[in-house]
Formats: C-alpha cells, structure tokens, sequence
C-alpha cells in the first residue's frame, strides 16, 4: 500500500484559508454593531436614533395650552381644520420659552391658499386678487374666523 | 411672489424637458462616470478569464502563448474592479460594512462575495499552482526585492517533486472548470445590479446579466487581443500569427453571439413597446444617439464584424500586416464599442425620469472624485498593474524552468 | 522536520486565534457598558416600535397645492435647498383634446417648481382650454416590499416594526442603490452627508406623540395620518378608508404600496 503524504501545498492552502476565514469572523464579531439584528437586518439602535432629533413645530396642542381662547373660536370657524402654525410657523422655541416672540404672518399670506388657480379644488373659496376689494385681507375678514368681520 | 420663486427654480435646471421628479432633478447623476468603468473593468476580467480557460479546459493549443498573459491581465483588471465602486461612495470609510453585515437580498452586497471568491479562490489560486514550480525555482535564482517576492508567494513550500508537479497541473485545470461558471457569475452579477432595478425600465430587464456577460467575452477577448499586439511590438518579438488569428477567431464568434442577443433584446423592447417605450426612444433619438448608435452599433460593432468577418472568410488571402493591423483595429473598436455600451445602459437609466415624463441632462465634472480624470485615471491604472505584473511574472530575463506545456511557451512568447 | 516544526507553529498560531474569539465575548460587554454609560440617544422613553403601525393616507381631491407641507418638511428635517424632497406636490394639468380629434383628453403638462414648496405658478395654460386639473401630494409611500430596502448592501434601509421606512443615516455607505431603486423617486442623496434620505414619517415626532409636519401643517386635511394599531372608533384614518374607493401609485410594480390614495386620475404616476 501507498503511503498517503497530504500534499504540502495544499495544506498551506488550507491553513492560509482558515487564517483568512478566521479573520473575517472575528473581524465580523467585532464590527458588527451591537444592537444588529434587534428587529431586523439593521441596527436597532438606529430608530432611537432617528427619533433623537428634536421637533422644530410644536404642535397645535401646544398653542392651545395657552392660547385656548383663540383655539376655541377657531374651532367653530371655517378655519377649523387649521394648525396654528400653517400661517404662524414653526413655534416650538416660542412654545418653550414664551419670550420668544413669534413672527407676525405677512398680509398677503391668505392668498396661498385663496388666490383663485383653475388646479383647485372647487370647495376652497378662491379670489382673484384684482377684482376683489380691499387692500388688506385683514380689513374684512378674520383670520381666525373668516367669514366675521372685524 | 410666487412665480418670482418658480422662476427662480426654473433657472437652476433649464435642463429638464418634460416632468422629473424633484428629487432627480439633480445636476450631477446619482451614478457618475465612475459607475460605468466599474461594469467595464469587471467585464474585461471576466473575458480575459475565459480567454485563459479556452486553453486549460477546451485545448486550445494555439492560445497557449496568451495563457499565462490572459490570466495576468484579469489579474491586473481584478484588483481595480472595486476601486470605481469605492470612489463612487458617500462613505468610502464605511465600506467594510458591506463585508460585515451584507444583506443577502441586494446585488452589490453580494458582489462583495463573489468578488472575494473570484479574486482569492479562483484567479489567485489558478495562478498560484500555474506559476509555483517557476516560482520556488525562481526563489533560489533571484536576490533583492524581486528574490523575497517570489520567496513569500511560494508560501514556504518548495516541494518540486513529481507528484507535487503533477498535482499542480491538475489543480489548475479543476481551477479552471471552477473559474468559467465563477467568471460568469462575477460579471454576470454586475449586470444583475442594474437589471433587477424593476422601477428602470431601461435597466430592469432578465436579458441584462447576459448581455453583460456576452459583451464582456467580446471586449476581455478583444484586450488581449490588443494588449497582446502591443506587448510583442513594446518588446520588439515576433508575433505568433497563429495565435493571434486563433484570438480573432474567437473574438469574432464571441461579437457575434453578443451582437444578436443585443438586437434581441432591442427587438423585444421595440415589440412589445411597453409603459416607457415613449421616453426611451426620445432619449435614444436625443441624448444617447453618438453612444449608441455611432459608439455601439457602428464602431463597436458593425465595423469589427466585417473586418473580423472578412478575415474568418478570406484568412489565406490577406498579408500578414494588413491582417494584424485588421486585428488590432477590430480590438480597438471593440473595447471602445463596449465601453459605450456600459455608458449607454450606465447613463441611459439615469437620463430618463422614473415618472416617464421627461428626460434630464446631467453635467459631468472634469475634476473632482467622480470627474472625467478619475474615471480616466481607473481605465489607466489597471494596465500600469499589468506593466508590472508583467515585468515580475512574465519578465524575458527569467530563467525558464520547465519545459511543460504553459512555461515553456510563456517564455517562447513576449 | 522541518515541516513538523512549520506545523506546530501553525497550530499554536490557530489556537491563538480561537483563544482570541473565545475573549471577545467579554471584550464586547466591556464594550457595551462604556457604550451604556457615555452615549445617551436623547430618544423618547418608552416607545414601543412593536406597538404601533403607522400610515398616511392621502385624499387628492382636497389638496389645494398651498405648498405648506413641502415647506414644513424642509424646516422640520433639515432637508438642504435645491432639488431634494421628503414629500412634494405635484400639479397635473390635462388640457381639452384638439377639435375634432376624436380622442377624449389633451396633453398633459405635470410641474412641481421647487417641489411645490412655494406654490405653484400661474396656469401655463388657458381656464377654458384646461379638461381637468389637480394638485397630488407625494411622499415615500411605505411600500410593504420596499425595493429600496431590498437593495440596499449593508442593511442601512430598513422597514422598522411599526411601518415607517428608514435610514440608518450612521450606517449608510451612500452607494445609491436604494435612490435608483425608489420608483417614486422618494429618495436622494443629501449633499452634505453624502447618505441616502428619504421621508421618515417625522420619526422623532410620531414617537413623541405628535403628527407629521406636512399632516400638521396641512390647512385642508389632504393628508390622514393614525396608527393602525390604536384606532380610535372616530379614526379620521379609519373613516378615510370607509368612505373612499382607494388606489396606489404603481401597483403592477408588485411594492404593495400602503400609502393609500383617493381621487388620482390615470395620468398620476
């Protein structure tokens, strides 16, 4: 019988294969993030993470906290459906901190949403600015109840 | 106050026609330059790859001379193939993470794989057991740096005894078989990046990764081609005509069949015209006419068809420099004709919006990290690698150790 | 001999090595501790990802193209200028078919200037030449197979429990893909940090209670927001979908969208 010899390139072969497979576990083991595969094929971390960054609105909430009269009126208005800061901004600091005083909505700000446009839906109430009258929206109207005057 | 701001918008991208989605609105395109060298590389390996193979598995004997050359040049091309790729990230630091944590499901995680396993499992491994006889014998002949290279690949093992030769031999041509599925699927999965986009009509097709695979046989047959013609007039050698007309045999069958299931593919795109056909042919018409129908159709293939046609009908009949200079320039068409066939697919799914409403323009820095320069500087790099390789492995000052079949000629040969 | 030698240095090389894996085990809770002790996310105490499903829907037939959203969603997330959107409005003009021509529509010219963020221009084309015309709103339409997801290399984007789809903006390698992949071009690569972003419902506002930004600000109820796991029986979510015939963006592309729309004409894509 033959005396069987493993051949000895191949088994530098397979050494250096296990070297090199070994390596990439353990460099797997310690790269891999922590909280991989929580949920899923990602970090888990990463969604408190995203949820970390702070809210620049504060929410209507938060402006009837203090404004309730307003919030009330507005409530029985057309204007009903309206956050407070689709025409006052983004408020959040000044929801934190009432010393800081929010911006005041420009006078023309009304038409974004009224200025007559043929791709508008029939429901909202449309102007076109030239033949209607008055400078000043806020001359006739309310913002916080539109159809009252002031 | 409105339209003042509209206007405004209008002036930053006059360059749309149609409707684009704002987000691809974009000056630069999310793929750049960079991504069209990468399936280019990678597909050179892969035909050089199977150029090496038509010799150690099918018996090709008049390609012996380009074995070893062939299997260099992958080599050479293999070790740029990621470097597009990691040009092209946000967060090239972060690459590992592809390694670490790649998530099955996508394409490029498992190009990773499939690189890792073509590069050290098959191309390495099949030079390795190629060259190992050469390389303990050079080990002992040669000193300095070159000595302690030759010294390190031979991993320690100096075993030159009969069956250790043989069993050399025999490895390399199990490599070999390994290695033609192995190159298919290195490229073969390049083209499956862009065809299993199913929301690109240009790119989510079943045909991509064999059109990519074909065309890469044509273009990695048609460098060796050209860089064989190159070497032996660098180095002032005879050229084997029987060899080179051997490789433009092949070359000429691999453009044929990567031709036809090309106008397949068109065919059937035209046939059954579907959602995005409208938009895909003004962009043919327009933005991707010089690449396509010049570049692709005319220069990389119409014209290396004849001139390679014609040969293959007339070889007895044509003077040897003209048949070499019909060659070479059919090589050169060629690689520049695929090179326009990876921008054509490359650019042409970004030219389009995904609303099919409207085609981009995209400008294309000259400089920078995904310029011109770079993309160029990549195409270059490779064949400086190659230089090297070839003055290393394939140097006329080695001694030739062994009068077996592939040294033997590989030291006849430039 | 020699060989025999080489052999045994391996070997003692080898169980170096498994020695080594054999102590990353502790080195890794070493790890964990420091990371418990110095990084505090800042996130929301006591959310629950398994405990909610969150969606928005939209109804078309109310947006009025103010454009406060786009707006909203810039300043609540800090997305740059310039052509980068988590959520935009489309403006779809289907003009009268030529006299005579026996077909039913016109052409139609689809505009969203700087994504609709400041309002949209006047109407390029005539009132009395104009067949239909409406405001769409887009966003990342919470697909239920995401391609986005399924591209992705590394596991950056993910489709978290509680339905939003995201990006690990510390895990992103920025390659792309996932931009290439979105066939409502929802995603982008942000300039500055050169990772992919996209629509994240306002991650850091759901968990805290609040609504979206562009469902907050929306003066006209365009968009329905809830969670499908907490419907109260009023639901403004639950209502949307009992009294509205629903369709999504792209259906034959097999994403299963979630986002769920009313009154979208066939030209909408």
């Amino acid at each position: 019988m033959r005396h069987f010899r493993f051949p000895p390139q191949l088994f530098r072969l397979v050494l250096l294969t296990l070297a090199i497979v070994g390596a990439y576990l353990v460099a797997r083991t310690l790269l891999t993030p922590q909280s991989f595969g929580e949920y899923g094929w990602y970090r888990g971390s990463a969604l408190a993470e995203i949820a970390s960054r702070t809210p620049v609105f504060a929410g209507k909430k938060a402006c009837a906290e203090c404004h309730a009269d307003i919030a009330q009126k507005m409530a029985q208005s057309e204007h009903k459906t309206f956050s407070c800061e689709a025409c006052h901004g983004a408020n959040r600091e000044h929801a934190m901190d009432h010393d800081v005083v929010p911006a005041k909505v420009p006078d023309s700000y009304c038409l974004r949403c009224h200025e007559g446009n043929p791709s508008r839906p029939s429901w909202i109430k449309q102007i076109v600015v030239k033949d209607h009258y008055g400078e000043k929206c806020s001359d006739c109207h309310l913002p916080h109840q539109p159809t009252q005057s002031p | 106050m409105t339209s003042q701001l509209t206007n405004a918008a209008t002036e930053v991208m006059p360059a749309f026609t149609g409707y684009v989605y704002p987000n691809e609105a974009t000056a630069h395109p999310i793929w750049s330059v960079l991504i069209v060298v990468y399936p280019y590389i990678t597909g050179l390996v892969a035909g050089a790859f199977i150029m090496a193979s038509l010799v150690r598995v099918f018996r090709v004997k008049a390609l012996e001379p380009v074995y070893r050359f062939s299997l260099l040049t992958a080599l050479a091309f293999l070790l740029c193939a990621p470097l597009p790729l990691l040009c092209h990230l946000g967060h090239p630091e972060r690459c590992f993470e592809i390694l670490m944590t790649p998530h099955l499901t996508s394409p490029m995680a498992v190009f990773g794989f499939v690189y890792a396993w073509y590069l050290m499992a098959v191309l390495l491994l099949e030079l390795w057991f190629d060259y190992r006889h050469d390389l303990v014998v050079w080990s002992k002949t040669e000193s300095g740096f070159k000595g302690i290279l030759y010294r390190l690949l031979t991993v320690g093992v100096t075993d030159l005894s009969e069956p250790a030769v043989k069993l050399d031999a025999r490895m390399g041509k199990i490599l070999s078989i390994v290695g033609i599925p192995s190159a298919f699927l290195l490229h073969g999965y390049v083209g499956f990046i862009f065809g299993s986009i199913k929301a690109n009509p240009w790119w989510g097709n079943p045909l991509m990764p064999i059109i990519f695979i074909l065309s890469a046989m044509s273009s990695g047959i048609a460098l060796c081609v050209f860089n064989y013609q190159v070497l032996t007039w660098v180095r002032r050698r005879e050229m084997n005509m029987r060899c080179l007309d051997t490789m433009a045999m092949f070359l000429f069958y691999a453009l044929v069949v990567d031709a036809a299931v090309e106008a397949l593919d068109w065919l059937h795109r035209a046939f059954a015209a579907e959602e995005g056909f409208q938009v895909l042919q003004v962009m043919i018409r327009e933005k991707l006419f010089y690449t396509l129908s010049v570049g692709q159709a005319l220069v990389g293939t119409l014209l290396p068809f004849l001139l390679l046609g014609s040969l293959q009908l007339l070889r007895r009949r044509v003077p040897e420099v003209v048949r070499r200079r019909m060659i070479f320039s059919s090589a050169a068409m060629i690689l520049v004709g695929v090179l326009a066939m990876r921008w054509n697919v490359v650019m042409g799914g970004q030219l389009f919006s995904k609303s099919l409403r409207g085609v981009m323009s995209h400008k294309f820095d000259f400089t920078g990290g995904e310029g011109w320069l770079m993309g160029l500087f990549l195409l270059i790099l490779p064949f400086i690698i190659l230089a090297m390789l070839l003055r290393l492995f394939l140097s006329e000052r080695l001694p030739s150790s062994e009068p077996g079949p592939h040294s033997a000629a590989a030291a006849s040969l430039p | 001999m020699k060989t025999q030698f080489n052999r045994r240095s391996a070997l003692a090389r080898l169980g170096a090595t498994i020695a080594g894996a054999l102590a990353l085990p502790v080195a890794r809770k070493a790890k964990a501790a420091v990371q418990y002790f110095l990084v505090s996310s800042g996130a929301p105490k006591g959310y629950d990802p398994k405990d909610h499903k969150w969606l928005i829907c939209v109804d078309a037939t109310k947006c009025i193209g103010c454009g406060l959203c786009a707006e909203a969603c810039k300043k609540e997330n800090g997305v740059p200028e310039g052509p980068y959107f988590r959520t935009w409005i489309e403006r779809y003009i289907i003009t009268k078919p030529k006299p005579g021509s026996e077909e039913t529509r016109g052409e139609t010219l689809v505009d969203s200037p700087d994504g609709g963020m400041h309002g949209f221009p006047e109407c390029p084309v005539p009132k009395d030449q104009i067949e239909q015309s409406f405001f769409v709103p887009k966003l990342c339409n919470l697909c239920e197979h995401p391609p986005c997801v399924q591209v992705c290399p590394v596991g950056a984007a993910f489709k978290a429990p509680d339905g939003a789809v995201l990006i690990d903006p510390d895990y992103c390698i920025g390659c792309g893909f996932c931009v290439q992949a979105c066939p409502y071009g929802a995603r982008f690569l942000n300039p500055i940090t050169h990772t992919a972003e996209k629509c994240t419902l306002c991650y850091h506002r759901i968990t805290r209670g609040l609504k979206p930004a562009c469902v907050e600000i929306c003066p006209a109820e365009a968009r329905i927001f809830g969670d499908l796991k907490h419907l109260a029986p009023d639901d403004p979510l639950q209502q949307f979908y009992e009294t509205h015939r629903t369709q999504v963006l792209k259906p034959y592309l097999g994403t299963e969208p979630r986002v769920l729309y009313a009154g979208l004409d066939e030209e909408v894509r």
